[in-house]
């Protein structure tokens, strides 16, 4: 047998145009009937990297795949990906692109090899290649020894594995991973999204994770773009994002009066929220200046942690206490002055 | 490398270089793919039991017909009807238990999507489904025709017995078509309504073999009863007791007449239309239908409205059904 993985390409395989952005939309907009307004004008450029894609349930995540996709068209606008248009190219497109759906997908009496195998072939992949390369995706997400297992009997995060293996199998250049955390537990989210990481650096193939949980997909992020009803709220790199949204939330069980007054003494800009207290986090400093106060004024500290906060609470209105105190601290609060961190923009956009 | 060692090397990512498929050749892997699962290939000895069973009981009549004429008797079966009660049976458990076996796996458990992100049109799945189920029907009907024919021109010596049995053959072919065509399309469509298995394969059975039994009533009491009278007249040896030792007798039969009702009857099932365009295109052997009258191009029509219905509503399905 030949090792077609090797062999001389005989239709070469589409490759994306070199320079243009991965993804590329402008004034994109998709209505439903009805009328629903899906997306509204979206104008947003994704560069090579991890990119993702936060918004809130409902947001226009999942109509923007469907479009990149070539699978729905626009009401207005265009899209791009590696410089095809979507709508006229869709089925190059899909030939790049590798998609990981939200929901369960996958039937519970056939075996993760025969069923990725089968969909290696779906991507285009002659039969002896979809074999090898269904066997080499379930490496990769580490599902090597279960393999010949009916996927039925997976656990759920087994099952996600699945999911990203065959987004992986036809070697796409483009990963579009709908929520691959749904479901998992920590421990689980913590591998998933390490695989990820690994897929985008290692792999060298460009990621968009759409997630309506900022806090997790930040950590393996190049870059955000973060959309709320359809509109582009903030496209960004993820250190100027994470700048004025890191909070620390500090709980005592008494004498949280004292600590307000002696964090404000010590340079922070600490603000209640219920029984604890909010500061906005700028790297380990905060946590000692925090420590030592907490110390000196020999309080009972209950909790301490960085607070895993939800997209829709970070572009929300001034009516949440950490988004007042990251107000504050960009110059816009009550208190005034620049806040240590400097951020040059407000968080909010509209 | 040595091969006395067992140790899993991770060698990294490894780019696919080689050749990819086309749009075309990715249906025809669908194809081939959705084949095989309709005979159960490439999965449990479970999945095989039905085209297994159906296929041997439907070639029984074309070996029992081959050992005949291998002892001079004639042909048992007419090529163009078969033994039409059986295939009528045999199809409808087929059918009914193999067509969601193509689609409503895929609904249930929402692998369309899957389907659809890849370089394949939104259309290339029912058609490679439809194209596969056909191929299926078209082989458990027509293989045991080749056994038939094959069977008896083994017994024929001449060219123009054989040219005989040919020209007999063909028109039960094109049959065998139309049955396997019409049979699949139905299926699939029904098949495709419903991602429970049990759902689907339940009312394709339902719908084929009440419209079927609902047929042979229709055509049973829309005949018309009529008394027949002859005069004869027996020789002596031959004429039943009570009966005058001579002279002729008047003698009543009562037969079945169909009427124009019975010859529309058999509209309602998709065998009987299929039994009427066979008739109207010249069928000679004895079918489901005694007859159908002057209407045989309304069956002809009810073929093509029951096909294009079946085909425009699984194609139409999946333009639906295609949402990630």
């Amino acid at each position: 047998m030949s090792a077609p993985l090797t062999a001389p390409a005989g239709a070469p395989a589409a490759e994306p145009d070199a320079g243009a952005p991965v993804i590329q939309t402008s004034a994109l907009s998709k209505r439903y009937p009805g009328p629903v307004t899906a997306l509204d004008a979206l104008t947003v450029t994704v560069a090579p990297g991890i990119t993702g894609l936060v918004g809130a349930n409902g947001a226009g995540k999942s109509t923007l795949i469907k479009i990149l996709l070539g699978l729905l068209e626009p009401t207005g606008g265009e899209a791009r990906v590696f410089g095809r248009d979507c709508q006229r190219d869709g089925e190059q497109i899909r030939g790049l692109t590798g998609y990981m759906p939200e929901h369960d997908c996958l039937p519970p009496d056939v075996t993760a090899t025969e069923f990725v195998t089968h969909l290696g072939r779906m991507s285009g992949l002659p039969p002896t290649a979809a074999k090898e390369r269904a066997a080499e995706s379930l490496r990769h997400v580490g599902l090597y020894e279960e393999r010949y297992r009916q996927i039925g009997t997976y656990s759920t995060g087994m099952k996600q594995r699945v999911k990203l293996a065959q987004a992986l199998v036809g070697d796409p250049r483009l990963l579009l991973l709908d929520e691959p955390t749904v479901g998992l537990d920590p421990a689980g989210r913590n591998s998933m999204l390490e695989l990820i990481a690994r897929i985008g650096a290692e792999f060298g193939i460009s990621i968009v994770v759409a997630s309506h949980l900022l806090g997790e997909i930040e950590r393996i992020c190049d870059h955000l773009v973060a959309i709320e009803a359809g509109r582009l709220l903030r496209a960004d790199t993820i250190t100027s994002m994470t700048q004025v949204r890191q909070v620390l939330l500090v709980d005592v069980d008494e004498g949280s009066d004292e600590l307000l007054a002696e964090l404000g003494r010590r340079g922070l800009e600490p603000r209640r929220h219920e029984r604890s207290l909010l500061v906005g986090l700028d790297g380990d400093a905060t946590y000692d200046i925090v420590r030592d106060a907490i110390a000196d004024l020999a309080l009972p500290l209950n909790r301490l942690e960085q607070r895993r906060r939800r997209v829709e609470e970070l572009f929300q209105d001034d009516d949440d206490d950490a988004d007042a105190l990251v107000t504050a601290r960009t110059g816009g609060g009550p208190s005034g002055g620049g806040g240590p961190s400097g951020t040059p923009e407000a968080p909010h956009v509209r | 490398m040595s091969a006395e060692t067992g140790v899993i090397h991770d060698i990294g990512y490894r780019r696919y270089t080689g050749r990819r498929l086309g749009r075309a050749q990715i249906v025809r892997a669908l194809y081939w793919h959705s084949l095989r699962s309709a005979f159960g290939l490439g999965r449990g000895a479970k999945a095989k039991i039905v085209p297994v069973i159906v296929f041997v009981i439907m070639c029984l009549p074309a070996i029992a017909s081959a050992v005949a004429v291998a002892n001079g008797n004639p042909r048992l079966v007419p090529y163009d009807t078969y033994v039409f009660q059986l295939r009528v049976v045999l199809m409808i458990i087929f059918v009914a238990a193999q067509a969601p076996e193509l689609v409503s796996r895929d609904l249930r458990s929402h692998v369309l999507p899957l389907y659809f992100c890849r370089p394949l049109r939104r259309m290339d799945y029912p058609l490679a489904k439809l194209a596969a189920f056909i191929t299926a029907c078209l082989a458990i009907i027509e293989i045991p025709l080749v056994l038939l024919y094959l069977g008896t021109i083994a017994q024929s010596h001449s060219p123009h017995a054989i040219w005989t049995q040919t020209r007999a053959f063909i028109p039960g072919l094109l049959v065998g078509l139309m049955w396997a065509v019409l049979l699949a399309a139905i299926g699939l469509a029904m098949a495709s309504l419903s991602g429970r298995r049990a759902y689907a394969t339940g009312g394709i059975a339902i719908y084929f073999f009440l419209t079927w039994i609902l047929a042979g009533i229709l055509i049973a009491v829309t005949q018309r009863n009529v008394v027949r009278s002859a005069t004869i007249n027996p020789p002596p040896g031959a004429r039943p007791p009570g009966v005058p030792a001579t002279g002729p007798i008047k003698v009543h039969m009562m037969t079945q007449v169909p009427t124009t009702a019975s010859h529309l009857s058999g509209l309602v099932s998709p065998f009987t239309t299929l039994d009427g365009v066979r008739l109207w295109l010249g069928g000679t052997s004895k079918g489901a239908l005694p007859g159908v009258g002057g209407y045989g191009a309304l069956y002809g029509a009810m073929f093509l409205v029951l096909l294009a219905a079946s085909v425009g509503g699984l194609f139409a399905r999946y333009r639906k059904a295609g949402a990630l």
